[in-house]
């Protein structure tokens, strides 16, 4: 009876109704959609910082001057300089070693392909490293000392912990394989695919690598070509030699210490602060310390770019979420109003119905489960809406469309009849209070 | 046995100096029918909603079937109208958007469970077997009022109370609805039935009249011909 009792009352309100369920379904929507799109916002930041990867350069001392046009990098051979392959394993000696998450060193010149020019990059994939130093004790000069635990046995790391984002269409190269991956773009131009030969050319010398995986960046390196860096070594004749080493280092942000440190220079420092600045890992005293460790090498902390543009996506997230917050406040108090309106509009009903026996339990049920019903509904259409309005958006800020979480969902299906039944109980109360008698003597 | 018994029944309402009822003492047997007659505004609806407990006394009391009427809350009043008493109104006050059987079953579910056979078969008992699933806009005026009667009996209510019931009827649906409360009063019910019209007056056992909120008389004789109404023929 209950059910057939709603059903009733909702036909006969049908416009009335089908006006809360669109409230309820617009804010629904807007919910599902702006809180969709700042989770993927959040979670595309985060995605994209560690995609990033690295934020820290190291670069010889005595930095060659090389010009860079587009995809590719020429060295005039004269200024040449280079960091010592075999020192690499160092990075893992270091006070802050358990930061270090991921590096990879790269060797690179433009070399022919099939008539065309092309950057052959030479780094490490996956690769064993060997740490050499058990565990080590760091000494202040305020005379405490600190023992670091040694990185267990081996450990590896290259071009797939850097840059984990890097979609590989095919496999990985292996180590000791031979093997290249070809960016996307080239080998289109190449015509080249997977388990075809790629042909090189420098300065007469040929080498041959069979092809394993194209490669989607989303960058320039979808223009170049990778190859294992002993391979790249022995081609230009640079055996041993790395010019760059890309780092991933956890790190701390920066506070009054770290920018101090950095102005006047981390040994300018009073003892017991430079101890403290050593003894925290900002991204200053591990280039520091990665300075320590490398003969001849220069570190460079890549801070601004991400910093700004993690401060940016910040600030538009937190616009996202401000401006979720007060729409769905409006849109809520407007399902409330309707379903309010709907309830006052009734007391003579109410009032018979007290006549008639019901009690305020009774009618209560009656009235908010239909307010309720029409919440659920609204919430239902609402969040397909919105699924559908998070792609669209996705699509044109993202250019890929994004999916709703179903949690969210859940969520949505659970506030919307939420807001429509809170949105009764202020008038329901008013409504129940009317004696029977009142409503119905007025003529 | 007495079924009702009010004494010094007084309401004012909110913001009014003159009592809409004043002082009434009043005793009702059961299973008879009295009508409460009297001028617009003399205290008729208000003593009718005080004693079926739809509202609250100023001072006095209403002890119906035992219950002190009076002194109920909220929630034992509701249970009281539920169990205890039928409610017929002037303006019929039907759910619109109900069909007759619905509005019936409402009652019903109301008080306990709600059994479409049972009500359909108090629509048939006052002549309505074929209008069970129309709604009241599509019945008339008295056809409304025998559904909202059906719907005042299904519970079995001890006391039948009735303001002005045929207020709003033409003459042949009047006729229709004051044989309804006439059979309903030889099987014995207790009817409680405001009026102003001394013909309707005249079928009761007993009138009293209400003036000022005070009662007038009581057992008043008319100056009308009772049976010659009962065969049909139409007073002046
Ligand atoms: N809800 C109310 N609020 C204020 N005054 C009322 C209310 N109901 C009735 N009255 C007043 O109480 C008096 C008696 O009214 P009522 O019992 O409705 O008379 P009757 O039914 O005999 O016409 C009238 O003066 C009327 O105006
Ligand atoms: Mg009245």
């Amino acid at each position: 009876m209950l059910w057939r009792l709603v059903r009733r009352s909702m036909r006969e309100r049908r416009a009335h109704v089908a006006l809360t369920l669109l409230a309820v379904a617009v804010t629904a929507a807007l919910a599902t959609a702006l809180l969709g799109v700042t989770f993927a916002i959040r979670e595309r930041m985060a995605r994209e910082l560690r995609a990033f990867g690295a934020n820290i350069l190291i670069v010889p001392r005595s930095a060659p001057l090389a010009v860079t046009v587009g995809s590719l990098r020429y060295v005039p051979s004269q200024e040449e300089a280079y960091l010592e392959e075999s020192e690499l394993a160092r990075l893992k000696t270091i006070f802050w070693r358990h930061n270090i998450v991921a590096f990879a060193p790269f060797l690179s010149r433009t070399v022919e392909v099939a008539g065309q020019r092309a950057l052959l990059v030479g780094t490490w994939f996956d690769k064993r490293v060997d740490v050499p130093v058990p565990s080590r004790r760091f000494s202040f000069a305020s005379g405490a000392s600190r023992e670091v635990a040694a990185v267990e046995g081996g450990w590896n790391t290259g071009l797939e912990a850097l840059v984990p984002s890097w979609q590989v269409d095919g496999r990985w190269v292996r180590e000791g394989s031979g093997g290249a991956l070809v960016g996307r773009a080239l080998a289109a131009r190449l015509a080249i695919e997977p388990g075809q030969t790629l042909e090189v050319e420098l300065e007469g010398r040929r080498a041959r690598f069979p092809v394993h995986g194209l490669l989607r960046t989303g960058g320039v390196e979808e223009d170049q070509i990778f190859v294992e860096l002993a391979a790249a070594q022995a081609l230009f004749g640079r055996p041993g030699r790395v010019e760059k080493v890309q780092v991933s280092a956890l790190v701390t942000p920066d506070n009054a210490l770290a920018v101090r440190a950095r102005t006047v220079g981390p040994e300018s420092l009073p003892p017991s602060e430079y101890e403290t600045w050593y003894c925290t890992p900002y991204l200053d005293s591990i280039v520091f310390q990665i300075e320590e460790a490398l003969t001849g090498a220069r570190g460079t902390a890549i801070r601004q770019v991400a910093e700004a543009e993690q401060a940016f996506l910040g600030k538009v997230t937190g616009v996202f979420v401000l401006s979720s917050a007060l729409g769905l406040a409006t849109a809520g108090l407007g399902v409330a109003a309707t379903t309010a309106r709907a309830i006052f509009e009734r007391r003579a009903e109410v009032g018979l119905m007290k006549a008639l026996g019901g009690d305020r339990r009774q009618i209560a049920r009656l009235l908010l489960v239909e307010a309720g019903v029409t919440g659920l509904g609204g919430g239902i259409v609402g969040a397909l809406l919105g699924v559908a309005l998070t792609r669209v958006i996705g699509l044109w800020v993202f250019a890929t469309p994004i999916e709703s979480h179903v949690l969210l969902l859940l969520a949505i299906l659970g506030v919307a009849p939420g807001v429509a039944l809170l949105g009764a109980l202020g008038p329901l109360r008013a409504a129940l209070a009317v004696p029977a008698a009142t409503t119905l003597s007025a003529e | 046995m007495t079924l009702i018994v009010v004494r010094d029944l007084t309401k004012e309402y909110d913001g009014r100096k003159l009592r809409a009822l004043d002082r009434v003492s009043l005793d009702v047997a059961s299973g008879e029918w009295l009508a409460l007659m009297g001028p617009s505004g003399s205290g008729k609806t208000t003593l009718l909603n005080l004693i079926a407990g739809l509202d609250t006394p100023t001072s006095g009391t209403v002890v119906v079937d035992g219950a002190p009427v009076h002194a109920l809350d909220e929630a034992e009043r509701a249970r009281f109208r539920r169990d205890t008493v039928g409610v017929v109104f002037q303006h019929f006050h039907l759910i619109p958007y109900l069909t007759a059987v619905e509005n019936v079953m409402l009652a019903q579910y109301f008080h306990s469970l709600a059994d479409e056979a049972e009500a359909a078969d108090a629509l048939v008992r006052v002549g309505l077997g074929d209008r069970l699933h129309h709604r009241p806009p599509e019945l008339s005026g008295g056809e409304q009022q025998r559904v909202a009667i059906a719907r005042a009996l299904i519970n079995q209510p001890k006391l039948v109370v009735a303001d002005e019931p045929t207020g709003n009827l033409d003459a042949d649906n009047e006729a229709v609805v004051l044989e309804t409360f006439q059979k309903l009063h030889a099987q014995g019910h207790t009817i409680l039935l405001v009026t102003h019209d001394p013909r309707v007056g005249a079928l009761a056992d007993r009138r009293i009249s209400l003036d000022h909120g005070r009662i007038m008389s009581a057992g008043l004789e008319m100056d009308f011909d009772n049976a010659r109404w009962k065969r049909g023929e139409r007073q002046s």
